[in-house]
C-alpha cells in the first residue's frame, strides 16, 4: 500500500463508526508506520473508526508499562534493536568498541526482561501483536559480517526468551519472521537516510509490510471450517479404479511424496477440528480399500462424509455442506481437475476451489501453506476435537427427525444442558463461537476481544455459555448468550449457537432458562436479519408467527404458548450479580 | 493548469484533505497549521510516489510553499512527466 492510498483509506473512515483505538508501541518515530497501520486496520475493520495512539520516542518499555490498566482495543508492538539499547541503532553516539559490546548484551537482556513483564501486565483480553526486530544489527561486533559473534547469539537468545513470554500470554501473537521476509526482503528494509533525517528507519515498503503483519495479527480472518478433497491424483497419486488400491501411492519411494504431505496436513487439520470430506468419482468399494490401507497418513475415521460415486461433484459437495451444516464460504474444495473445480464453484458461490498441482512440488508446497493460512487458528480448544463426532451425531438426529421420530428420539437422548452463567468474559472459546457462527447468530455482529470485554464490563451484564451432552457423547460448548438486565427487562445483545447443536431444542431451553433465571416478563432481542441467519429467523418465526425485521420483544406468554416439550436435564452454574430476584 | 500543477494539487489534497482546493496554490507551512514536520514527510512521500522521483533531503527545508515545491518539481521532472 502506498502512503497516498493509506491516507485515502484513513480519510474514508466512517464518522459514525464505533471507535477502535490501537496503541502503537515503538521506539522510533512511527511516521508512515502509524499511517499504514491505521489504514491496514481500517481495511480489516471497515465499519470502525480507527485511531492509532503512539508513545514516547525512544521509550518502548515505558510506553508498554504505561498501558498497564489502560484498555485500548489492541496493542501493536514494533520492536527494533535500538529499543533494547540505543547503541544497537544508528542515531546514538555511544561507543561500539569490544568493551561496550558486553555491556550492550547485558543491558539488552535487562530491557527485554522489563518489556516481557510489561507485556504480561497489559490487561487480559487486550490483544497484543508483536513484531521482533526486523532490521540488521549495526556492524559493531568484532566478527566479519558473515560470521555470528558470541554477543550476537546472546542477544538472539535474550530475544527468544522475550518472544516466548509474548506467545505464552493469552491473546498475544508474534509475527512470523520467515513470512515477513517473503513479503519484505531483509535487504530492502532499512532506510538509513530516513532514520537519520526523521527517525523512521523503515523504507516505505517495509513499513507497510510490518503494518500489514501487525494488523493481520490483531484482526485475523475467520478460519475456514471444512475441506472437501478429491481422491485420485489429489489425496494419492494414480487412478485407483485403474491401477488398484494397492498401487496408488503417496510416499517418497514411489516418487509422489507431495500426496503424502497433503495427507499429513489434512490429518493435522482433522486433529485440530477441521472437517474433512471426500468428493470423488470412483467405485466406492475400490476407494474404500485404498483408504483402508494401513500406511495411509489420513486415517479414514477422520473423514466424514465420503461421497464416492459417479454423480456430479457439485451434488456431492452440496450433500457434504448439508451434513456439516455450514456455508460454502467456510469451505475449501481441492481437486486436480479444473473442470470439476469450475462445476463446484458455479454451484456453490463462495466456496474456495483450489487446483491440486500434482506435477509441481513447489506449487504443492505453496498450496499446503495456503491451506494452513486458511485453516490456521491461534489456539486449539477442547471443543475442536469433538466437532467431527458431533457432526455424525447431528446426522443421526436429522435422519430420525425426518422419519417422524424426533419426539421419541429427543425424549430418550438423555440430554444434559449445562448453562454456565459464571463463565469468564475472557473465556477464549466463548468469543470464538460468537465470531465464527453465522446461521444461528442474532445479528452477525463480530467483536474484538476489547469490544467483548467492554460489553461485559456493564455491572448488569450477563454472559452464559451453554454446553451439551447426550448418550451419544458431548458436543462441548455450543452456545453463547450475552446481554444485560434492566429492571424487569432483559436485553439480549448477542446470541449464537453452533450449527452442530441444531435439532435438539437447545435454543428453546436457553430461552426458558433465561426467562426463569431473571424473572423477566419479556426479552428484547437486538436482532438484525443477515444473509446467513435464516435458521434463527425460522426459530423466531416459530415463536412469534412472523419474521422479525429488527430488534423485537418476546413475551413469556408468547414463548410458553409455542414452546415444544423439553427433555433436557439442566445444570446451571450460578452468577447472581445481575439477578433481580431469585429464580422462578 | 499544467500537468505538474494538477498532480501536485492532488498530492496536497491527499495530505491536507481539509484544505480548500482554491487555497492550495498559495499554501505554505506558515498558512497551513496541519503542515507540520510529520505532514512534510508524508507530503514528500506522496510526491515521490506520484512523480516517481526521489527528493533531495537537503532541499526539503526550502520546500515550504506549494509554489516552491512546484518549482522544484519543474527542475526535477520538467514539463514532460509521464502519467
Amino acid at each position: 500500500m502506498k502512503i497516498s492510498e493509506a491516507l485515502k483509506v484513513l480519510q474514508s473512515v466512517p464518522r459514525e463508526g464505533e471507535p477502535f483505538e490501537a496503541a502503537l508501541v515503538c521506539g522510533f518515530t512511527p511516521l508512515h508506520l502509524e499511517t499504514l497501520l491505521g489504514a491496514r486496520l481500517q481495511q480489516r475493520l471497515s465499519g470502525r473508526r480507527i485511531a492509532v495512539a503512539k508513545g514516547l520516542f525512544g521509550d518502548t518499555a515505558g510506553t508498554l508499562e504505561s498501558l498497564r490498566g489502560a484498555r485500548p482495543h489492541a496493542v501493536a508492538l514494533a520492536l527494533e534493536w535500538q529499543d533494547l539499547d540505543p547503541r544497537l541503532g544508528f542515531r546514538a553516539a555511544g561507543a561500539w568498541n569490544p568493551a561496550a559490546v558486553a555491556d550492550i548484551v547485558t543491558s539488552a537482556a535487562r530491557m527485554l526482561d522489563r518489556m516481557g513483564a510489561a507485556v504480561e501486565q497489559i490487561e487480559p483480553g487486550v490483544p497484543v501483536a508483536c513484531c521482533l526486530p526486523t532490521l540488521p544489527l549495526p556492524p559493531l561486533f568484532h566478527t566479519p559480517g558473515w560470521q555470528s559473534s558470541e554477543a550476537c547469539v546472546l542477544l538472539e537468545g535474550s530475544l527468544n526468551d522475550f518472544a516466548l513470554r509474548v506467545v505464552r500470554r493469552p491473546g498475544a501473537a508474534l509475527a512470523d519472521t520467515a513470512r515477513l521476509a517473503q513479503n519484505s526482503p531483509p535487504a530492502a528494509r532499512f532506510d538509513l537516510k530516513s532514520d537519520l533525517a526523521s527517525g523512521l528507519p523503515y523504507t516505505l515498503a517495509h513499513a507497510d509490510a510490518v503494518a500489514e503483519a501487525l494488523a493481520l495479527l490483531l484482526v485475523p480472518p475467520a478460519p475456514k471450517k471444512g475441506l472437501v478433497t478429491d481422491l485420485d491424483d489429489t489425496l494419492w497419486h494414480g487412478l485407483v479404479g485403474e491401477i488398484g488400491p494397492e498401487n496408488v501411492s503417496w510416499d517418497l519411494d514411489s516418487h509422489h511424496p507431495v500426496h503424502g504431505l497433503y495427507q499429513k496436513l489434512l490429518a493435522s487439520f482433522a486433529e485440530e477440528g477441521v472437517l474433512i470430506g471426500v468428493a470423488s468419482k470412483n467405485d466406492a468399494q475400490v476407494a474404500a480399500r485404498a483408504l483402508a490401507r494401513p500406511d495411509i497418513l489420513l486415517p479414514p475415521g477422520k473423514i466424514y462424509p465420503l461421497e464416492v460415486h459417479w454423480n456430479p461433484k457439485s451434488g456431492s459437495v452440496g450433500r457434504i455442506l448439508k451434513a456439516w451444516n455450514i456455508g460454502a464460504d467456510s469451505v475449501v474444495f481441492v481437486d486436480d481437475s479444473p473442470m470439476e473445480l469450475a462445476e463446484v464453484a458455479a454451484a456453490h458461490p463462495g466456496i474456495e476451489c483450489v487446483l491440486f498441482p500434482k506435477s509441481d512440488p513447489a506449487a504443492c508446497l505453496a498450496l499446503l501453506r495456503r491451506l494452513r493460512d486458511w485453516f490456521g487458528k491461534p489456539r486449539i480448544a477442547g471443543e475442536d476435537a469433538l466437532r467431527l463426532e458431533s457432526i455424525r451425531q447431528g446426522e443421526a438426529f436429522r435422519e430420525v427427525e425426518s422419519g417422524g421420530g424426533a419426539e421419541a428420539f429427543l425424549s430418550q437422548a438423555d440430554a444434559t444442558l449445562t448453562i454456565d452463567f459464571a463463565v469468564s468474559s475472557s473465556d477464549a472459546r466463548t468469543l470464538e463461537l460468537v465470531n465464527k457462527t453465522n446461521q444461528f447468530n442474532l445479528n452477525g455482529v463480530r467483536f474484538t476481544e476489547g469490544d467483548w470485554l467492554r460489553l461485559l464490563a456493564n455491572p448488569n451484564a450477563i454472559l452464559a455459555a451453554v454446553s451439551y451432552q447426550d448418550k451419544f457423547g458431548p458436543l462441548g460448548k455450543i452456545a453463547v448468550l450475552a446481554g444485560h438486565v434492566d429492571g424487569d427487562e432483559m436485553r439480549v445483545n448477542s446470541w449464537v449457537m453452533s450449527c452442530r447443536a441444531f435439532s435438539r431444542r437447545i435454543e428453546h431451553r436457553c430461552l426458558q432458562s433465561l426467562f426463569d433465571r431473571c424473572a423477566a416478563r419479556e426479552i428484547i432481542f437486538d436482532f438484525r436479519p443477515t444473509a446467513k441467519n435464516g435458521p434463527l429467523q425460522d426459530f423466531f418465526e416459530s415463536l412469534t408467527g412472523g419474521r422479525p425485521q429488527g430488534p423485537f420483544r418476546l413475551t413469556r406468554e408468547q414463548f410458553e404458548e409455542k414452546r415444544p416439550l423439553l427433555y433436557h436435564r439442566i445444570v446451571e452454574t450460578e452468577s447472581t450479580s445481575w439477578m433481580p430476584s431469585q429464580p422462578a | 493548469m499544467d500537468a505538474i500543477t494538477t498532480r501536485l494539487t492532488a498530492c496536497f489534497q491527499t495530505v491536507f484533505p481539509a484544505l480548500p482546493e482554491d487555497q492550495i496554490p498559495s499554501a505554505s507551512q506558515a498558512s497551513v497549521p496541519a503542515w507540520d514536520s510529520t505532514a512534510a514527510i508524508l507530503l514528500v512521500n506522496v510526491i515521490e510516489d506520484e512523480f516517481a522521483i526521489e527528493m533531495d533531503f537537503d532541499r526539503l527545508a526550502d520546500l515550504d510553499t506549494f509554489e516552491r515545491v512546484r518549482e522544484y518539481l519543474g527542475e526535477q521532472v520538467g514539463g514532460g512527466v509521464a502519467h
